[in-house]
């Protein structure tokens, strides 16, 4: 069997009295577009932040393409590439010479970084403003110059933290077909969202952590069939939000209560 | 929701007095007095808020003196028949007045809150209003204020019978200050709403500031006489222009005013005060048309431009040097962040034109009695605090990048190295410009001096180096590369790496005098190399810790390097 993309073991943060990410054990296997899902506050960023060695676990361990995170935080990075939360951009840079620096950072040659530099900047529609500071972009761009920042080595894993936020969706579908395309190839996409279509859409397994704990884990199919059963209904038809629902405790018709106590609104 | 689910809301009245317009002033003294009151929940908000106290107090306190010396000057002026006194007095103010509130916001900032109440129905009136209320409790207008009190309580003590027509040209005179105060203040703010003007000015005011510093050694080198040469003829010329021409402004106009009614010239005085008004009015629609275009949701943003079509701009492939990889990288991030960056550009610009300042006094001021053979290690200590910012706060300017070094396979060491040789280079400049400025105006220093100065710039290089390195790792603190103000948290990293720097120069001093005093200056350089040794090891064992020390304070350094303000 393959060594999978992505192993936890009790993977555990905590901040003084406060438990973020409790005992996480997950494994994403090689090639999966893998969604980790949760409502606001459930440890996602945290979870994601130490599989990118951002942040130290308190306890437990991570395995990225079998070398323990620990151990060979040099060797896991130059396999990786990451969209943080904070975007991680120098923003007084150019978008060419910010994707010139990630890719002499990964140790990668000059023509080669000057190559996949243009060319990721014409594929993400950034190519025309070749003098505008990184800092004066809009929140979009910002994002798809990061994308192109956590791609441009060409990594074995990706991690994505709302990857799709506040892109246009022009840029939105070319970055599906490129992750999709990615993923044809082997490579790993391990992915946060809120927006659950877009994760249906994408992802082949999916995870939902909530208040720390992992609380589902599996195929999209898996979760349909767990819930259903849990439920005693039907699975072909829940979408990922009933399940995602479902699972985190919340049910639409709380929802249509909520709705009932605020009768004003137009 | 009771009161809302009621229904339709009432057809509105938005007058500058209307029901809604009360319930907005009211709410929003409420959600001040609130900010204030959260903001002493914290011990740092109640410094803040006790350090905001003193500020005015402090800054009453020092526009007391000005005050007295006004109402003393208009007395004088009015009882010995001194008109230009009393019209320079009201020139005094208005300057003051206008450039104090212009330095506000190059310094702090834009104020959001205006632009963040467009959001309401608040009526154009009502924000005008709001506006011209947040400029009286400006520092400026404060003292603004208290300085025509000044000239009123002046007036009115050496001519008790214009009492009231001196407060109604001075409450004109006020108000005329108020409303071009802010309409100066909203210009200003659509400037400095853009990252570009914003640069432009902040960097001009910069170097306005330090062009002021050269004016000291003019004045210094002419005591006694005109400086730059002019002839006095010339002066009392250009003078007696001034003095007509000042006279159609409205300081002029409104000392004009006062003046003409002191000699029971009615009318010429109602003239005087009727044209102040026009000036008055002329302010308030210049302010009014800015902060119409700003009601109507003009966009002072950084928003993209519409993207532009046609071939890409050449030149993209520029890059420095001809060498690559992880350092120079670095190295090259670090010197096209230095090359945007306004107030870095300063910091390196003053040291040079500081000892090109004291090089002047040295030569032939109050400090010609020091030994000229101390210029150039004293200069050089000069060169260092250019760099301060950078050496001990080197991954504060990053803000959200710093998260990249972290995912990057790049050990930080290296990171640490590529903007240590980065800074080396900019010292290496910084000290060949100063020396070269000391050669040229002292001659060459003794052989044993330069000697033994070279030896403590090996000792203090790395010195520097591993002491920068470690604040920076330690007590780091984002700083802005586009604004010169105090940053939160920069007070224990400020005052440690001077406290090394001049350990760093006592350590010099202390090896180096007693060697002159006993005439072995020599000695002074193997004593100096044997401590660079010692240092150039500490500095290789901290950089070697660094990616340890980094992984250690890893979350604290993130946290406070990417803060938001």
């Amino acid at each position: 069997m393959d060594t999978p993309a992505i192993a936890t073991r009790g993977l555990t943060r905590r901040f003084g009295e406060f438990t973020a990410v409790d005992q996480v054990t997950l494994t994403v296997a090689r090639g999966q577009f893998f969604g980790f899902l949760g409502p606001n506050g459930a440890g996602k960023s945290t979870t994601i932040k130490m599989l990118t060695g951002l942040l130290a676990p308190t306890s437990g361990q991570i395995e990225v393409l079998g070398l323990d995170f620990a151990a060979h935080p040099i060797d896991v990075k130059r396999q990786i590439g990451v969209v943080p939360e904070g975007l991680a951009l120098f923003g007084r840079l150019t978008a060419s010479e910010y994707l010139r620096f990630v890719g002499r950072m990964y140790g990668l040659d000059r023509a080669t970084v000057n190559q996949r530099t243009d060319e990721l900047l014409e594929f993400m529609n950034l190519a025309n403003e070749p003098k505008k500071l990184v800092t004066d972009f809009s929140h979009g761009m910002q994002k798809k110059l990061a994308l192109a920042a956590a791609v441009i080595h060409g990594p074995k894993v990706l991690f994505l933290d709302e990857p799709f936020e506040g892109v246009d969706a022009l840029a939105a579908g070319s970055l599906k077909s490129m992750l999709q395309r990615m993923t044809a190839r082997g490579a790993t996409i391990f992915l946060t969202s809120h927006v659950l279509e877009i994760v249906e859409r994408l992802c082949s397994h999916v995870a939902i952590i909530h208040q720390g704990r992992l609380v589902a884990n599996g195929s999209l199919e898996e979760l349909r069939a767990g819930v259903a059963l849990a439920g005693d209904i039907s699975h072909e038809k829940l979408t990922l939000e009933q399940i995602f629902l479902r699972v985190v405790g919340g049910t639409e018709a709380n929802g249509e209560e909520a709705l009932q106590e605020l009768s004003w609104l137009a | 929701m009771a009161g809302v689910a009621d229904g339709r809301p009432a057809p509105a009245r938005y007058g500058l007095v209307s029901r809604l317009a009360r319930e907005q002033y009211r709410a929003l003294a409420l959600a001040r007095w609130r900010i204030i009151a959260h903001s002493l929940r914290s011990r740092r908000g109640g410094l803040d808020f006790g350090a905001t106290i003193m500020s005015y107090v402090m800054g009453v306190g020092i526009a007391l003196g000005p005050s007295v010396a006004l109402g003393m000057g208009a007395w004088v002026a009015l009882t010995h028949h001194h008109p230009l006194a009393i019209a320079g007095e009201f020139w005094a103010v208005c300057l003051i007045w206008q450039f104090l509130s212009a330095m506000a916001p190059a310094l702090a900032g834009q104020n959001p809150e205006m632009n963040h109440l467009l959001r309401y129905p608040i009526s154009f009136g009502s924000w005008v209003l709001l506006y011209l209320l947040y400029g009286v409790i400006s520092p400026s207008s404060l003292i603004g204020a208290l300085w025509c009190v000044a000239l009123w309580i002046g007036i009115g003590v050496a001519r008790p019978d214009l009492v009231g027509w001196a407060a109604l040209v001075l409450a004109v005179f006020a108000l005329f200050n108020l409303l071009l105060s802010r309409a100066i203040l909203a210009w200003v703010e659509r400037w400095m709403a853009q990252r570009r003007t914003r640069e432009i000015l902040t960097v001009a005011f910069l170097f306005f500031a330090l062009a002021v510093q050269m004016l000291n050694p003019a004045f210094y080198q002419h005591r006694g006489r005109l400086p730059f040469g002019l002839k006095r003829a010339t002066v009392v010329r250009v003078g007696s222009e001034i003095k007509g021409l000042q006279e159609v402004f409205p300081p002029g106009l409104a000392s004009d005013s006062v003046l003409r009614h002191a000699r029971r010239q009615t009318a010429p005085s109602a003239a005087a005060l009727g044209a102040l008004l026009l000036w008055m009015l002329a302010a308030g629609g210049t302010l009014t048309v800015r902060l119409r275009a700003e009601s109507r949701g003009e966009s002072l943003s950084e928003a993209p431009r519409r993207i532009a079509s046609g071939p890409r701009a050449e030149g993209r492939r520029r890059q420095t040097g001809g060498f690559s990889g992880p350092l120079a990288a670095v190295f090259e991030k670090d010197l096209r962040y230095l090359l945007r960056s306004g107030p870095l550009l300063y910091a390196l610009a003053t040291p040079p034109v500081m000892v090109f300042l004291f090089s002047s006094m040295y030569r032939q001021g109050a400090w010609s009695s020091v030994p000229r053979g101390d210029a150039l290690p004293l200069s050089l200590v000069w060169a260092f605090l250019g760099l301060t910012r950078l050496v001990y706060n080197n991954l504060g300017a990053e803000g959200a990048g710093v998260q990249f070094y972290f995912l990057s396979p790049t050990p930080m060491r290296t990171i640490v190295l590529g903007k240590n040789a980065f800074y080396l280079l900019l010292f290496a400049l910084e000290a060949a410009a100063i020396s070269a400025m000391i050669v040229y105006r002292f001659g060459a220093p003794q052989a044993s001096v330069a000697v033994a100065t070279v030896a403590w710039l090996l000792f203090a290089i790395p010195a520097n180096f591993a002491a920068g390195n470690l604040l920076s790792i330690l007590m780091p603190y984002r700083t802005s590369l586009t604004r010169m103000k105090g940053e939160a948290g920069s007070l224990g990293n400020t005052l440690l790496s001077m406290f090394i720097q001049l350990s760093l120069l006592g350590v010099g001093v202390a090896i180096f005098i007693p060697c002159a005093v006993f005439g072995k200056v020599w000695l002074a350089t193997p004593l100096l190399l044997a401590l660079a040794a010692a240092s150039l090891f500490a500095y290789l064992r901290i950089l070697g810790n660094v990616d340890r020390m980094v992984e250690n304070h890893r979350e604290s350094l993130t946290l406070e390097v990417m803060k938001a303000r």
